[in-house]
């Protein structure tokens, strides 16, 4: 009995293992094709933003395989969400280079086949007292 | 050399090539039609950090960049 719980806990590590690669592969080559400021952005926040080829809209692209892109207002706060990614099973690092990609160069494409999310509203910067 | 990078389920796959070998360019123009024909896009990065699509199989860029077709999430 031991030994089968030894070797599951082994498989687990091992798929574990493969998906970290695929997860540290993506994000080198995000990282890669980030301008320095971007690069930046995303070591300090785990976020970068793009401007929109066709609009001149900032986005801000956060870490993550979906419903991570968010429009931003010119006060850099969050208006609306937009989703949309690449087809496959692509790691974070993939998804969020292909979305950079596309709202840099093809802006109205990318939105054209996105689905809108609302974002909640950011909390008061000071709580109302009680 | 220049490199083709094709965003897939490990993460990338690299391909490089010398521009020089006609056998190695012939094959990357091959891939290139073969991805972009399947839906994939490609863009290219310049030398200073700026970022275009390429539309057709471009012998001069460097690397090259292939992700799956985009849809809403």
């Amino acid at each position: 009995m031991l030994h089968i719980a030894n070797m599951v806990r082994a498989a687990r590590a091992r798929r574990r293992a493969r998906f970290d690669d695929r997860e540290a592969r993506g994000m080198t080559l995000l990282r890669e094709w980030l301008s320095p400021q971007q690069l930046w952005q995303l070591e300090a926040y785990n976020y970068f933003e793009v401007t929109g080829c066709d609009s001149g809209t900032r986005y801000r692209i956060k870490h993550g395989v979906s419903t991570n892109v968010v429009e931003l207002d010119r006060h850099g706060r969050a208006l609306m969400g937009w989703c949309f990614i690449p087809q496959g099973n692509l790691v974070a690092g993939d998804v969020m280079l292909a979305q950079k990609i596309a709202l840099e160069t093809d802006e109205r494409g990318a939105l054209a086949i996105a689905k809108q999310f609302l974002v909640p509203p950011r909390p008061p910067t000071f709580p109302a007292p009680p | 050399m220049a490199t083709h990078i094709i965003m897939d389920h490990s993460g990338d796959t690299r391909h490089h090539f010398d521009v020089r070998d006609e056998k190695a360019l012939a094959d990357a123009e091959r891939r290139f039609k073969a991805l972009t024909g399947a839906g994939f896009t490609a863009a290219t990065r310049q030398a200073n950090g700026e970022i275009s699509l390429a539309r057709s199989f471009d012998p001069n860029a460097e690397e090259t960049v292939f992700y799956p077709r985009l849809v809403g999430g």
